[in-house]
């Protein structure tokens, strides 16, 4: 056994940017480190992971699935996976693992004074900083999961997650990115924010990279729906230097992703009438998310895709924060013509030339 | 490109050649009736301001806008000088002293007594390229040498006003004085009387001209650094970009500190239940003359008033705009309003300290968002250049609009004391039922009398003709005027039109597809100031009608003046149907933290006092959500 730990909270001093909790959840530790408000919880990391295939004798297993993918088919994949799959959801977990999980999901129960608190179970991929491929979507998320004998379940179904059919066909320029290397998962662990409104940000126009904008979209409910894209959410651009908001777009919603207690899932819900056609962000709310959303571009110099929530208590939790990976590529051209003294800028855009290249400033949307 | 003027059918050609040019064209100046009562009207003005049927193809070619902005209400007569002075004043800046390369000056015409204007573009490329080498160095000088320019600027000015406060009219005496035959001066009262209105009217042909001496460079320079930022921050605001450059201890809002410092140096001197006590601003003075203290706040009332309360109430373009100087209702309004405030434990005092920081704040991160070096070079070039005309281009309306014509105003007044004093008028305010070249050939007739002791002709002639000018001048005033006449242009080039007008193609095509009858419950114009308020209207179509207003109201007027501001605490948010980003107010509007949507086009036709609207200063809406009954 190595001396990587298997478990680390995100409030530990070791867990900033620490590559055993995947690239999702090391950044919600530097987040956390940062004193941005990220939902408490903890990462099995990917030295459980690799601990675990060890123990599981399905190491070899792993190496020849990777190995075939850039080959298989779409439709070959469940084939020449089942075993790997079957391996993982049914081979005996190692028990100090286990026992590990356990003891942390209690400690949790403790801190946050809840018992069977539930969490949300996410998988956080080494690969996901690979070349500023974004892998959204790609992993398994799991929410509102309650008790140890639930989280273990979802544990090992994060770990199969690594060979889905999404992710085995992930490809970035051309080339298989699961192929690229020996990836491993870790798996966080996160209380579950009952979110009334949840959604996403980017730190800059998506549509035509402006940085001087913000853009939130927001739906009622879990942000799922804006993630998995089955609710149009509203949709709100905000200055980023002055915070005003200088459009809204609200598009009715009829349906939210919420928790069910008698099915005891979360499933997409009817919404009540006053609210399908209420903005689900209070104008304060969109402020306050685009503050954070600076703060947050500017602690991690670099535009950022966040995923956020605010509580029915109406507290703003940053759910996960991403690089941009699009508009943050392309190199910035200059706007001006050609340098000219201020006086000479003015007396030519008088004479009816503009001070700009037509072709430079970012599309208008 | 298709030149508008006599191509009535060239509306959707040109459309389809310049996708942003607006389609269709707006009624014929031709078309416009004059109101019932009001037939006759244009005797009350001068035959070059009226539409002419010999130049019919010229006249309706051309797009005419309505400038409520100056002039909401129908002219008097009097009160076309101000209009009058700049259609030269203004316009010999763009097309003969700067020759601006594109722009030539503003044309102006009065139709059913309200001003409508239409700027002259220059198409021909030889003709641009010529006027450019001559602009290159006329308007570099002025850039160069901005500062000195400008500090001269102030002292011509505060000249002019101290020459214009020099000029006295009084009626002639019955024997001439005697200094006049001791002296063998050789010129007596009624020389005296006619050089008086000479100097007057020179005096504000001077002032006129210095107006714009330094006003089309101020908002060109502006005009390139807002463009500049709309193209590096597509959607950033107006308000944010004026925020950059606008400077913090502006010379217009002098007059409102004078207001807050009364306050609370009435609160110092514990006379608060004086002044908030109910009464005219004299009732309160004479109430205050007995208590303790009060001298010594009647005292720096009359320290504060000169030159600070030479302060219109309106744009100072009309003689009827209430001033502060002689009506003290709206100072006291202020004054009271403040005492509340300060009662309430509120800061009234300007936030000076956190306006500078969040300027340099702001600009600081607009210009870390640049992509490159050599955009944050222009960008500084250009904020540096533009902080440097602007207390120009927002003080001018101090020393001009306010302290100069308020004086000017008071002068005719004087004028019209002496044709009261020699029975040609019943009241000081007739003056204003006449041309002032008409006035010097009733000024001549008062001469003639007084030199030869018939009965001028002037005791019978002119009180008719004031009373059927007022009655013309009252039906006008009930007329709605269009925002626009004639075939719009393909592109507008003349800056002042952009800054103060705010007219695009957007608003344009905007007036086009509206139908003032038909109009829906949403209007929409110039974003002016973000925030969004829901209100009850209360609709001022005359600045007697400001006393109106009550708590919570929403303002709906023609054009929001900028010495309104004392009401502002009082309002929720502010609509008007005229102006731009740079309009007088719109500054104000924001400096209050009110939503306002200017250049709406028909809020005042559209909208009624007592409507519940709802304001939204972001996106440039105002929608009726609820109708008194029509």
């Amino acid at each position: 056994m190595s001396e990587a730990p298997f478990i680390l909270w995100l409030d530990d001093p070791t867990a900033a940017g620490n590559p055993l909790l995947g690239g999702k959840f090391a950044n919600l530790g530097e987040m956390t480190a940062a004193g941005f408000a990220v939902p408490p919880g903890f990462g099995i990391t990917t030295a459980a992971y690799r601990y675990f295939l060890r123990s599981a004798g399905l190491q070899d297993e792993v190496r020849r699935v990777r190995e075939a993918a850039p080959g298989l088919q779409l439709s070959d994949i469940k084939r020449e996976t089942a075993a790997l799959l079957a391996g993982i959801t049914n081979a005996p977990l190692p028990a100090d693992l286990e026992s590990l999980i356990r003891t942390h999901y209690a400690r949790f129960e403790e801190r946050v004074g809840i018992m069977n608190v539930p969490v949300a179970v996410r998988s956080s991929g080494e690969s996901e900083d690979l070349a500023g491929a974004s892998f959204a979507g790609q992993y398994e998320t799991f929410l509102w999961i309650a008790g140890a004998d639930a989280l273990l379940a979802h544990v090992r179904a994060c770990w199969a997650g690594m060979f889905g059919e999404a992710v085995l066909s992930y490809r970035q320029d051309g080339d298989t990115v699961i192929s690229k290397g020996d990836f491993a998962i870790c798996v966080g662990v996160q209380l579950m924010v009952s979110a009334r409104a949840a959604g996403v940000l980017f730190t800059l126009d998506p549509i035509n990279g402006d940085r001087s904008k913000m853009v939130l979209e927001a739906c009622w409910g879990l942000g799922e729906g804006v993630v998995k894209g089955d609710i149009t959410p509203s949709r709100f651009t905000v200055d980023k230097v002055t915070f005003e908001i200088l459009k809204r777009q609200v598009t009715p919603q009829t349906e939210e992703y919420r928790f069910d207690p008698a099915a005891a899932t979360v499933r997409l819900a009817p919404i009540e009438a006053e609210r399908q056609h209420a903005v689900c962000v209070s104008d304060d709310h969109v402020r306050a998310l685009a503050a954070l959303a600076k703060r947050i571009e500017a602690a991690r110099g670099a535009p950022q895709d966040i995923e956020w929530a605010v509580s029915h208590s109406g507290d703003v939790w940053v759910l996960q924060v991403r690089p941009e990976t699009v508009w943050s590529r392309r190199e910035q051209t200059a706007l001006v013509t050609a340098p000219k003294s201020p006086v000479a800028h003015v007396l030519t855009r008088l004479s009816g030339v503009r001070v700009t290249k037509p072709s430079a400033a970012p599309e208008k949307p | 490109m298709t030149k508008g003027a006599g191509n009535k059918n060239s509306a959707t050609q040109r459309g389809a050649e310049l996708p942003h040019a607006p389609t269709g064209r707006f009624l014929s100046p031709f078309e416009m009736v004059a109101p019932k009562g009001a037939e006759g009207w244009e005797s009350l003005y001068p035959y070059y301001a009226l539409i002419s049927a010999e130049r019919r193809p010229m006249e309706e070619g051309k797009f005419w806008f309505f400038d409520g902005m100056h002039n909401p209400e129908p002219l008097y007569p009097f009160d076309t000088i101000m209009t009058e002075n700049w259609w030269v004043a203004a316009s010999q800046m763009a097309s003969r002293v700067w020759a601006i390369p594109l722009a030539l000056g503003i044309d102006h015409r009065i139709i059913n007594g309200y001003l409508y204007i239409s700027p002259n573009a220059v198409t021909d490329l030889n003709q641009i390229a010529e006027r450019q080498e001559h602009f290159g160095k006329r308007a570099g000088y002025y850039f160069e040498n901005w500062d000195k320019i400008y500090v001269e600027w102030v002292e011509k000015a505060k000249q002019c006003i101290e020459r214009l406060k020099s000029i006295e009219f009084k009626p002639l005496p019955d024997y001439e004085h005697e200094t006049h035959i001791y002296s063998h001066r050789g010129l007596y009262s009624s020389y005296d009387l006619f050089v008086s209105y000479n100097r007057l009217i020179e005096n504000l042909f001077e002032m006129g001209s210095y107006h714009f001496e330094m006003l089309n460079l101020g908002y060109g320079a502006y005009l390139t650094f807002r463009e500049f930022c709309q193209e590096a921050f597509p959607g950033i605001t107006d308000q944010t970009i004026t925020s950059m450059v606008s400077g913090i201890d502006i010379l217009l809002f002098r007059p409102d500190d004078e207001l807050r410092r009364l306050a609370e140096l009435a609160v110092k001197l514990s006379l608060t239940d004086t002044l908030l006590a109910d009464g005219t601003p004299d009732a309160v003075l004479r109430a205050l003359a007995k208590v303790p203290g009060g001298a010594q706040w009647i005292a720096a009332l009359e320290q504060a008033k000169d030159p600070w309360f030479w302060f219109s109430t309106g744009v100072g373009y009309t003689h009827s705009d209430p001033v502060w100087m002689t009506d003290l209702r709206f100072p006291f309004i202020a004054i009271r309003t403040y005492i509340e405030e300060l009662r309430r434990g509120k800061e009234i005092r300007r936030p000076l300290k956190e306006i500078l920081e969040t300027r340099t704040r702001v600009t600081a991160e607009y210009r870390a968002l640049l992509p490159t070096n050599q955009d944050r070079e222009a960008f500084d070039g250009l904020v540096e250049l533009t902080r440097k005309v602007f207390p120009f281009v927002e003080d001018h309306n101090f020393y001009v609009e306010h302290w100069h014509h308020s004086i000017f105003w008071s002068k005719v007044r004087e004028l019209g004391d002496v044709f009261v004093a020699h029975k040609f008028f019943k009241d000081r305010e007739d003056i204003f039922y006449l041309h002032r070249n008409e006035i010097y050939g009733a000024l001549y007739d008062l001469m003639i009398g007084w030199a030869t002791g018939s009965e001028p002709r002037g005791e019978t002639y002119w009180k008719p003709i004031v009373e059927r000018r007022r009655a013309i001048r009252d039906s006008l005033s009930k007329w709605s005027p269009p925002p626009a006449l004639g075939v719009p242009p393909a592109s507008i080039t003349e800056p002042l039109t952009i800054m103060l007008w705010g007219i695009t193609p957007e608003t344009i095509q905007e007036w086009l597809g509206v139908d003032p009858a038909a109009a829906g419950n949403v209007l929409r114009g110039v974003a002016a100031s973000p925030g969004k308020a829901t209100g009850r209207a209360r609709v001022i179509t005359d600045p007697e009608q400001i006393y109106d207003i009550k708590d919570k109201d929403i303002l709906v007027c023609r054009i929001t003046a900028p010495s309104w501001a004392p009401v502002f605490p009082r309002i929720l948010a502010a609509v008007s149907d005229v102006g731009g980003m740079m309009a007088h107010t719109a500054i104000i509007s924001r400096e209050y933290g009110l939503p306002a949507v200017v250049g709406t086009g028909y809020a005042t036709t559209t909208i009624r006092t007592g409507d519940l609207i709802e304001v939204d200063g972001t996106a440039g809406t105002v929608r009726i959500l609820e109708e008194v009954a029509r």
